[in-house]
């Protein structure tokens, strides 16, 4: 059964059909969650609120257009508002308190890539929020422009520029702060960071 | 930066980002589909808010069997927006009676860590300076005297949380990438916050007022009418209400010392 069908049948109560909808989506929809929070707990059950806001509004949604920005979208303004609430200060300070052990060895272990990839993460954290969302759907969840656009609910040429304005701070910061991004790897050419 | 440098640079980002180490994804879809079976309104409910009230509810259910017990279970302490439920019937230590030593489970004192907190506070809404804080609000930031050498607090926030709180924030100058303290100032109205059954729970005085000082771990639950969030605190908690404001002091000082704090507060000069 396609997408679409599927929609249909959620949209007329067919919870049954809403399951492997969830099971497709549920990666991409956890994963913009954790880059906007951090927090792999906060980011599930903003994906389990995702899935049921959807759930509850189908009806209204356009079985034409692709599911997942849709799902991208209110994933991601619930994670903005879960973000500026009051309860993300306390699991900020939980966090801190918690004995977590946390291995120094961690980095080290870590593939350069992976090690990379974790301080690209950090640099996107000290954008702006609407930075941050524009560059994780584009770059890290690799969304097309027009997909983008469809999430955002703005036109492919407000991405673009919006893209481009985000682009350009984020190099100054990784410039700035995280050399390791600058410094060109082994066998290759210094990169454009 | 001009288009070419644009077009590497996205490609760059494009192949740095494949690299990042996610957790693994959750079972997502077996939770939805057991709310959306279960008819559970759609709302905030943390998978931890799940678990402790499946224990408090169990818990509940199997005090409810003993007599005695009926009473005091459904009894909760409250200061100001604050609400403490007690599973246990065992009446509240006597403000002017030592907490033996013994008492608080070695495991609730919170054990440094090293991860640090500043990166999370920078994602925190509403930083102020104190200044532009004290213009925001319709009531006055006190603050501690003392350790005389405490000063103003490092990081302020102001917070809608249905009237406008107040959160201030000292940093260990000994350990720059942790929180010292914190202290809520919260005003009426509100967000409700529940604690339950904390592992301690001591009634005190602050300036001669009831107050209360919690040690965790336990859940702790904000809520309002359409949000709900719960988290496990592991640190101690030191409430009391000054006028129409609850305050909530977080530390990991000894009753004594919060107490000393509390009761330092002062108009900020």
């Amino acid at each position: 059964m396609d997408e679409a069908t599927l929609i249909h049948h959620a949209a007329n109560g067919d919870a049954m059909a809403w399951e492997p909808l969830v099971l497709a989506h549920q990666e991409a929809v956890f994963r913009l969650s954790y880059l906007l929070l951090g927090d792999p707990d906060d980011a599930e059950d903003i994906a389990q609120e995702t899935f049921l806001r959807a759930w509850n509004h189908l009806k209204r949604f356009d079985t034409t257009r692709p599911l997942r920005p849709w799902l991208l979208s209110i994933a991601s303004n619930l994670a903005s508002n879960r973000r500026r609430s009051a309860g993300r200060y306390l699991s900020a300070l939980t966090r801190a308190f918690r004995n977590e052990p946390v291995s120094s060895t961690s980095i080290e272990e870590k593939s350069t890539r992976h090690l990379e990839a974790s301080q690209l993460w950090k640099a996107v954290q000290t954008l702006s929020v609407p930075d941050q969302q524009i560059v994780y759907l584009r770059y890290f969840l690799d969304l097309s422009v027009a997909e983008t656009a469809e999430v955002l609910k703005i036109a492919e040429g407000t991405v673009k520029s919006r893209l481009s304005r985000a682009l350009d701070r984020l190099r100054g910061i990784i410039q700035q702060d995280f050399p390791v991004l600058v410094e060109p790897r082994d066998g290759q050419e210094g990169n454009n960071a | 930066m001009n288009e070419l440098q644009q077009e590497l640079f996205e490609k760059q980002l494009l192949s740095l980002s494949k690299g990042l180490d996610y957790p693994r994804t959750p079972e997502i879809a077996g939770s939805v589909m057991t709310r959306l079976h279960g008819a559970t309104p759609p709302r905030f409910i943390s998978r931890r808010l799940v678990w402790s009230l499946t224990i408090i509810l169990i818990l509940f259910a199997s005090l409810m069997l003993i007599p005695p017990a009926r009473a005091a279970i459904l009894e909760f302490i409250q200061i100001g927006v604050v609400r403490i439920f007690r599973a246990e019937p065992t009446p509240l230590p006597p403000p002017d009676q030592e907490i033996p030593a013994t008492t608080v489970p070695m495991t609730v004192t919170p054990v440094p860590t090293s991860r640090p907190l500043i990166p999370l506070l920078e994602k925190l809404a509403g930083e102020m300076t104190l200044e532009e804080a004290q213009k925001a609000l319709d009531y006055p930031i006190l603050l501690p005297s003392y350790p005389p050498d405490l000063g103003k607090p490092d990081r302020v926030f102001v917070q809608d949380a249905e009237g406008k709180m107040t959160i201030l924030v000292w940093i260990d100058p000994q350990q720059p990438t942790q929180v010292l303290m914190s202290l809520h100032l919260i005003p009426p109205g509100s967000w409700a916050i529940d604690k339950f059954d904390p592992a301690l729970v001591q009634e005190t005085r602050v300036n001669g007022q009831r107050a209360i000082w919690a040690v965790g771990p336990y859940p702790l639950r904000l809520r309002n009418d359409d949000f709900e969030y719960t988290r496990l605190i592991d640190g101690h908690v030191l409430i009391w209400k000054e006028g129409n404001l609850t305050y909530r002091l977080e530390t990991d000082l000894p009753l004594e010392e919060a107490v000393k704090i509390a009761e330092s507060l002062e108009l900020a000069r």
